[in-house]
């Protein structure tokens, strides 16, 4: 099945999970008006990880928003073939009068899923993320890292649809780990990788960070601020080294960074 | 292989963070300890006043239908309670407080919604509940004998105009205090209006609500006893309020105090039996312990 968002375009490929083509978005009118993304070209693969990477103001968040349809588009198109994207955010927003299994099995409720599949469910993905003797835990009785894993489990949750079962699961993480201590959040990325390996969902993650990047990204792209632009991509598999990788892209960061100056 | 040589590793670092990070849980002291903590101080100040007041009674400063002894007191409470009068008597004031405070529950919910979620509602009439929750319900009492008589309709609606108000605001308070991140998440999961308010709005305002709950009680038992206390009747039954006038009435001073001990412990009964419970079990849940 093919979701097409604000315009009627047939998806190029079917592998494709999702298709941004010439994506541009104002906020405003008039005089005020603020270019948030300025022709913006992206493509995800199904099961492929993708990086965004850029500084304040590069419109990451804005980015996000257009793909999981909470925002249209002022021009361009968004194309997605995947099922509802489901969203994980700096802050893990759990509902702190939840125990960690109902807050995982919260979006199953949304969708419709009967209780036992519910309580299946949410008991499979708690274990996934190593959390499967914690699930009568509330919120404040977590850590920082566990309740971050609860959140991913109950994003993974929300990528499950009643009618949908062979759909491709699409992830946006926007800064999921940027509020973690070092420790954690270097496991939490280890963590990261082993779960897209055993569920392989198209993931589209917004970070600040050059080596996370590096580390999760199967691509990695760089977008220039005020407007945000595609300014490049790398792309990685086994062979590349990352040390050079990770410098490489800190000195383009870097250049992009440079020119916002105040003359 | 070195996959599942680093995967374990993986699980033995994140476990070893876990147990390092997890917020220590409080041993909760035992139980005869926790009572005497809760009953012990309460107690005390209660036994300080009707010291305080035996000694200010036999210095004989105040004739004794001013200031009667705490013992004179006690024999007037003791003598309704062994005759089951009193129980008449409190069950006929407290039935009513708590018919009009569900009424008021009944219609204050909806109204703090509306209140709390359509702008234009809340620009009309928000300041104006507001300015009521201030406006003593006795206030309300000549109105209400007018329009109604002296009867029960007179009683309720100045019950209502005490609750409502602020069992609508605890309601508006609670979902205004909800961080704007939880909505957010209900709705990139896909709730709708309905489904956002019954799962995630409702239940993230419920401590805010249940704190308007105790006000709105407050708030009708005191009216109730204000306008019990006005509108006296025959026709109203005999409840705390004209007890209370009764006292005043025949210049019986231990009566009149016998009835403010008695408003004053089913006030403190209720809030002790229900509210305190209830807030308890809500706010321990979302790990909002400190004050308790």
């Amino acid at each position: 099945m093919s979701v097409n968002l604000h315009q009627r375009v047939r998806p190029q490929s079917t592998d494709v999970a999702v298709q941004l083509s010439g994506v541009v978005k104002n906020f405003g009118r008039g005089e005020h008006t603020v270019t948030a993304l300025d022709g913006v070209d992206l493509t995800v693969a199904p099961g492929e990880f993708v990086c965004l990477l850029g500084a304040s103001g590069c419109g990451k968040t804005t980015l996000l928003n257009l793909v999981a349809d909470l925002d249209a588009p002022t021009a361009g198109t968004v194309t997605r073939n995947t099922s509802r994207p489901a969203v994980m955010f700096q802050d893990a927003a759990l509902m702190p009068w939840l125990t960690a299994a109902t807050n995982v099995e919260l979006p199953l409720r949304l969708a419709g899923f009967s209780r036992a599949e519910r309580r299946a469910k949410a008991a499979e993905l708690l274990e996934l993320v190593r959390l499967g003797g914690q699930d009568r835990k509330r919120p404040h009785e977590l850590s920082g890292g566990m309740r971050q894993r609860v959140a991913l489990a109950r994003a993974l949750a929300a990528t499950h649809r009643l009618d949908g079962g062979e759909q491709q699961s699409l992830l946006l993480m926007d800064e999921p780990f940027a509020a973690l201590d070092a420790i954690t959040r270097d496991v939490m990325q280890g963590e990261l990788v082993r779960i897209h390996d055993a569920t392989k969902p198209s993931v589209l993650f917004v970070t600040h960070d050059v080596r996370e990047a590096v580390r999760l990204g199967h691509r990695i792209v760089l977008l220039s601020s005020r407007p945000g632009r595609v300014v490049r991509e790398w792309t990685k598999d086994e062979n590349t080294d990352e040390g050079p990788l990770t410098d490489d892209i800190t000195a383009r960061l870097r250049e992009v960074i440079s020119t916002h100056a105040a003359h | 292989m070195p996959r599942t040589d680093s995967d374990t590793e993986l699980a033995a670092v994140g476990a070893g963070l876990d147990a390092l990070d997890t917020p220590a849980v409080e041993q909760a002291p035992p139980l005869w300890r926790r009572a005497l903590r809760s009953v012990a101080p309460p107690v005390v100040a209660l036994a300080a006043v009707v010291v305080v007041w035996q000694i200010l009674w036999s210095t004989a400063w105040w004739p004794e239908f001013k200031l009667p002894a705490p013992q004179a007191v006690w024999d007037e409470f003791w003598t309704s309670a062994s005759t089951g009068e009193v129980f008449g008597i409190v069950w006929t004031s407290v039935h009513r407080a708590i018919l009009g405070f569900l009424a008021g529950v009944v219609i204050g919910t909806p109204l703090g919604l509306l209140v709390a979620r359509v702008r234009v509602v809340r620009a009309a009439i928000g300041p104006l509940l507001t300015g009521l929750q201030s406006l003593p319900s006795v206030a309300w009492v000549p109105a209400a004998v007018l329009w109604f008589g002296i009867n029960d309709a007179a009683v309720y609606f100045v019950v209502l105009l005490g609750s409502i108000p602020s069992i609508a605001n605890g309601l508006v308070s609670g979902i205004d205090q909800v961080p704007p991140i939880l909505p957010r998440v209900g709705k990139v999961m896909g709730a709708g209006r309905y489904a956002s308010a019954r799962y995630i709005l409702l239940p993230a305002a419920l401590p805010g609500y249940l704190a308007g709950l105790k006000q709105g009680w407050a708030f009708s038992w005191r009216s109730l006893m204000a306008a019990e206390l006005i509108a006296v009747s025959p026709q109203l039954g005999l409840g705390l309020g004209a007890y209370l006038s009764h006292g005043q009435n025949f210049n019986d001073m231990p009566k009149v105090l016998a009835a403010i001990f008695l408003i004053l412990l089913v006030g403190v009964g209720i809030d002790l039996l229900v509210f305190r419970p209830l807030e308890r079990a809500v706010l321990r849940a979302r790990g909002l312990t400190a004050s308790l």
